[in-house]
């Protein structure tokens, strides 16, 4: 029989993995067409907060990509030292 | 460079002497015999580990390329940094399981794993190994020319650029040679540490100088719109070339021999997810607040447009910079090294001057960083799939690693003669070599497919194997300008497949279709032998 904490650890890892593919295709995808300015739009706002606006949704895709792999380090990676213990 | 007076010397004398010093603490240290050399006993802990796996993934990409890309195409390319993570979790995904069957089953070069795997395939050892030398040769060539580059910057003067060239290849071979895979990591710390420091440094130094967090941000939002917005400037960095880049490109990065080496010579799986949560953060953070700043300062400071708006091009159609960076579509790259020059010690007086010296030595660590990794596993792979394999299997566990030695000269030595009779011809000897070095990664990337399989699916066949990792290569040839013309229509293809996706993206889907083809038709391996390497790699 399975052990329920080892399928816990397995869903989560690929829900992470999920989620960090989704921010992939986010900020580094097709994704980034939904804050990309149109250069020929002359009323196009280039900043947010003060940042570029690509910049900064740059730093949001990598702040959540911290979050899901500091996540997967705490979580879900197992070490062989762990296992033996 | 008289703006930074005699600083320089000392700086990188300094550092040079304490290379060497590493690589000799790393010979006293070595026990004999091949994993000793080649993996340092299988020993290393997580600082060493993580340090050497950064130092020789960034190469001087990281501290002239990537802030002269964001030079001339603006912010786009800081998306470009979204894929660092993705690379780290990889040294997790991919590491902790070649480790485990590595240390298992005594294996130092992928083509040991590989060919093992699917049966001790000759022709899956040799293409390994061509796919190991392909990778690793412009990268070597490439860095000593960037040593030769930066000591013309450094110490302008007669011959500074074979000086440069010169010491740095020789300094490498030496400690490579003496001291092998424990002199290589322990210098990758010093020059990791320099590295990533200088990344950041460059970025804070740059915004200083631009007047302060507020000011560089108000400067930076009067750029041209194409500086601000996706493709960029060039129109390159579309939403899918971004994407296969993150996705193929960066990983493929981490199948080469030198990091499946690190991997190998990790102490344990805890070493490898430590240098995994590591790398994802940090290097990403250098490359976010460090070189992504240099280049849009670069801009603020050296503007591409003229008053009216207007980008200069050469007579070939290429961006040009602005002319005070330099006239030619190669010197977007300068942009750190003129910052630098120009307005730190202006700046901050000797400070600015020491740590204007002091990213410049990074600049030299990231070149030598990568080429002692690179050098050190070409001698692996040809010694180990070629010399043992083909050449002389009875030879000693004490001969190859002299022969490795004696690659390990030749290679730098031929390297060397390479880069210094380019720099004095007048066609450019190198220009194959540089082409080469663009499709270095979509080659190494044609080790994905077979690497993902043996790791996690386990389900291909040495036919599939073989099959497609010939398609993935014979695509990345046909796009590449190794390819001879095959009249307008073709010609038309290859560019319009460079312009879509990476180069390697190509490659990696004709691998994978043929792979799972292949491998649906033909005999599957012993699933006798496949459940005991599955049951190393999970570590049950």
């Amino acid at each position: 029989m399975a052990d329920p904490a080892v399928e816990k650890r397995k869903k989560l890892g690929k829900i992470l993995a999920i989620a960090f593919v989704a921010v992939l295709f986010l900020g580094a995808g097709p994704g980034l067409l939904l804050i990309n300015p149109d250069i020929n739009d002359p009323a196009a706002t280039y900043t947010f907060l003060g940042l570029p606006t690509v910049y900064a949704w740059g730093l949001l895709c990598y702040a959540a990509e911290v979050v899901i792999v500091v996540t997967a380090y705490l979580k879900v990676w197992r070490d062989d030292e762990e296992d033996a213990s | 460079m008289e703006s930074l007076g005699s600083l320089p010397y000392y700086v990188v004398g300094g550092y040079l002497v304490l290379l060497l010093g590493l690589g000799m603490a790393g010979w006293r240290r070595s026990g004999t015999g091949e994993e000793d050399y080649y993996l340092a006993g299988r020993s290393q802990g997580w600082v060493v580990s993580s340090l050497t796996i950064m130092a020789t993934f960034f190469s001087s990409f990281a501290l002239l390329g990537a802030p002269g890309m964001v030079y001339r195409d603006g912010v786009v390319f800081a998306l470009f940094s979204l894929n660092v993570p993705l690379s780290g979790a990889a040294v997790y995904f991919f590491g902790a399981k070649i480790r485990r069957i590595g240390a298992a089953r005594g294996y130092v070069t992928p083509g040991d794993m590989i060919s093992d795997y699917y049966g001790d395939s000759v022709l899956l050892r040799l293409l390994v190994a061509f796919i190991g030398v392909l990778y690793t040769v412009p990268y070597v060539v490439m860095q000593i020319q960037a040593g030769g580059i930066l000591s013309q910057q450094l110490f302008p003067g007669e011959n500074s650029y074979e000086i440069g060239a010169v010491a740095l290849a020789a300094i490498t071979m030496l400690y490579i040679m003496i001291g092998g895979m424990r002199s290589v990591a322990w210098t990758d710390v010093v020059q990791g540490a320099l590295l990533m420091g200088g990344m950041l440094v460059g970025g804070i130094a740059v915004v200083a100088v631009v007047g302060g967090p507020t000011a560089f941000f108000a400067k930076v939002a009067e750029l041209p719109t194409k500086s601000l917005s996706v493709p960029g400037t060039t129109g390159y960095w579309t939403a899918g070339m971004l994407l296969t880049v993150c996705l193929i490109g960066s990983i493929g990065s981490l199948v080469q021999p030198a990091q499946w080496m690190r991997f190998y010579a990790a102490k344990s799986t805890r070493t490898l997810k430590r240098s995994a949560l590591i790398f994802a953060v940090i290097l990403t953070a250098c490359y976010m607040f460090g070189v992504i700043l240099v280049g849009l300062g670069g801009q603020v400071l050296y503007p591409i447009v003229d008053g009216a708006g207007n980008y200069s091009h050469s007579s070939s159609g290429a961006l040009l910079p602005n002319p005070a960076v330099g006239d030619t579509p190669a010197a977007f790259n300068d942009i750190m090294l003129v910052v630098l020059k120009n307005h730190l010690p202006l700046l901050l007086g000797g400070l600015g001057a020491f740590l204007a010296s002091l990213i410049m030595v990074a600049i030299m660590a990231a070149a030598m960083s990568t080429a002692d990794s690179n050098l050190h596993s070409m001698s692996a792979v040809l010694t180990r799939d070629i010399y043992d394999r083909f050449l002389r299997p009875q030879a000693t566990d004490r001969e190859r690693t002299w022969v490795g030695r004696a690659i390990i000269f030749g290679a730098t030595v031929l390297s060397l003669i390479l880069v210094i009779i380019a720099n004095r011809s007048e066609s450019n000897p190198l220009a194959m070599i540089a082409i080469l070095g663009l499709f270095a990664i979509a080659f190494s990337s044609q080790l994905l497919p077979v690497t993902f399989d043996m790791l996690y699916v386990r389900k291909g066949t040495r036919e599939g194997a073989v099959a497609g990792m010939v398609t993935g290569l014979a695509i990345v040839f046909f796009i590449s300008p190794f390819m001879p013309e095959l009249g307008d229509g073709l010609a038309g293809m290859r560019q319009a497949m460079l312009g879509m996706i990476d180069k390697g993206a190509w490659g990696v889907v004709g691998n994978v279709v043929v792979f799972v083809v292949v491998s649906a038709f033909t005999k599957p391996l012993p699933s006798k032998d496949v459940a005991a390497f599955g049951k190393i790699a999970d570590g049950e």
